[in-house]
């Protein structure tokens, strides 16, 4: 293996990093907000709102990221009444048809994360919550809140990691993220194993970053289930 | 004890689906009346404790806290109360005790007594920091303050839920079998702190399985049929010559 090749390769593929983690932090970001709000619908009391957002995660979480990647970007711009109005600047440019669709699939798994979550809050603690004058949203911020996060933690960490790999998607509609340039540097000199296995070391470290970051959030808000203070 | 009423419980009914739990209870505890409510299970005595404070919402009845009556009305065919800001504000007079605890996991036993004073009393938190470490110091439990719920005996955490209770300063403290979750050598130790606060004249309604509570430091028992008060007086009369056959033959159980 040729150094010069190899150093040049990475240094091509960090080049793209920024796409890669702009597309990532944008869509997760966007999808969490999103999540909330399918969540706050699926576990409300109003049936029709209730019933779209089961439509929603059914339709988001059931067909392939990449399918939905391709309606967005290839799909839409077919009908003249998307590209007459106000969305077109935004839905004809590679980059927020990515974030968007990447951003609605990943709201369908968050927001079946936040479900569960809140979900396993003791009923019980919320008693006592109630039995002590809070309701509402003061019980939410205060009580149900704070405990649903630290449910939610371990498969909200999982399901951001899988969002970096499914950003590599993205390099299938024009966009120059890593894998992209990877399969670029792969067309244009004819070596397959160098770029691509420097391609997977790059997203394999973001993985490893990410993890280590959910699991000391993770250790710092969980006091109560460590050893008891002496 | 005066003359006021701390808590009064008329004509209370709680039904689920085909079950009548409770069938027309009334109550009336002046302030300082320690009452110890009776009964076997099903008696519907958790379920009345649970109707005064709306954890159930009662079918009828009217419950008043200190003079002050729960405003309830009915929506298609169902009863509710009619201003949730009343039953949060009349909640936090009434200090509730739970048989498991239902301590807040992720707050340490401190940051458990502050909560409700701080964020729904509103009262400033220096004041409630110094009230709740002197409440840990009667309980006993001072030097756990930093301490989780999960790092806590059985006894221990049921004793800090106590605090808590009175840390919001309530005008009744209603227990719901405090210690029937407890192994039987901890039952010790949280009944002292609730004969420590009989004495120093609180009113307490407290559902319980410990006769020797209910004889020997409440002011007055009330015994609960299927849903109904079968008996009630001092626990000397009630105990030492019951009139109710069936008062009779739960205390009898009780002595096996």
């Amino acid at each position: 293996m040729d150094v010069t090749f190899l150093s040049n390769t990475f240094f091509r593929l960090i080049g793209a990093l920024p796409v890669t983690l702009e597309v990532w932090a944008l869509s997760v970001a966007l999808g969490a907000i999103i999540a909330a709000g399918v969540t706050w619908m699926r576990v409300g009391d109003n049936r029709p709102l209730q019933f779209l957002a089961r439509v929603y995660i059914f339709v988001f979480r059931g067909a392939p990221l990449l399918v939905q990647l391709f309606v967005f970007y290839y799909g839409l711009s077919s009908f003249p009444a998307v590209r007459h109005s106000i969305f077109w600047p935004l839905l004809r440019d590679a980059f927020s048809c990515a974030v968007l669709s990447l951003a609605l699939c990943t709201a369908a798994y968050q927001s079946e994360i936040f479900r569960g979550a809140l979900a396993s809050v003791p009923p019980a603690q919320i008693e006592s919550a109630r039995a002590c004058g809070m309701s509402g949203f003061r019980l939410f911020r205060r009580i149900i809140f704070p405990i649903a996060l630290r449910q939610a933690l371990p498969a909200y960490s999982t399901e951001v990691i899988s969002m970096t790999k499914a950003t590599a998607l993205v390099s299938l509609v024009t966009l120059w993220d890593v894998l992209s340039v990877a399969l670029k540097i792969r067309n244009d000199t004819l070596v397959t194993y160098t770029p691509l296995l420097v391609a997977g070391a790059i997203y394999f470290v973001l993985n490893y970053v990410i993890a280590r970051v959910f699991i000391a959030i993770e250790y710092w808000l969980s006091p109560h289930l460590r050893q008891r203070p002496l | 004890m005066s003359d006021a009423y701390a808590l009064t419980v008329s004509g209370m009914r709680k039904r689920f689906g085909a079950l009548e739990v409770l069938k027309g209870v009334s109550l009336q505890a002046r302030e300082g009346d320690v009452i110890s409510i009776l009964g076997s299970s099903g008696s519907g005595k958790s379920t009345m404790l649970r109707c005064i404070n709306l954890l159930e919402t009662p079918d009828e009845g009217v419950v008043t806290v200190a003079g002050e009556t729960i405003k309830m009305r009915t929506r298609r065919g169902a009863t509710e109360p009619a201003d949730r800001r009343q039953v949060d504000r009349i909640r936090s007079e009434l200090g509730m005790v739970f048989q498991s605890f239902n301590l807040w996991s992720h707050m340490t036993i401190l940051e458990n007594l502050i909560e409700a004073p701080v964020h729904v009393q509103k009262r400033p938190k220096a004041e409630c920091v110094e009230e709740a470490r002197a409440l840990l110091q009667k309980v006993g439990i001072a030097d756990k303050w930093a301490h989780y719920p999960a790092h806590l005996s059985g006894g221990q955490q049921q004793r800090a839920a106590i605090a808590r209770a009175l840390a919001m300063r309530p005008k009744v403290m209603l227990f719901d079998e405090p210690t029937s979750a407890l192994d039987p050598e901890l039952v010790g130790e949280v009944l002292r702190v609730m004969r420590a606060l009989a004495e120093e004249g609180r009113t307490m309604l407290v559902v319980t399985h410990e006769m020797s509570f209910a004889r020997d430091v409440s002011s007055r028992v009330v015994f609960l049929h299927q849903g109904l008060v079968e008996a009630e007086g001092p626990p000397a009369e009630l105990f030492g010559d019951p009139r109710s056959d069936r008062f009779r033959q739960f205390i009898a159980k009780d002595k096996h």
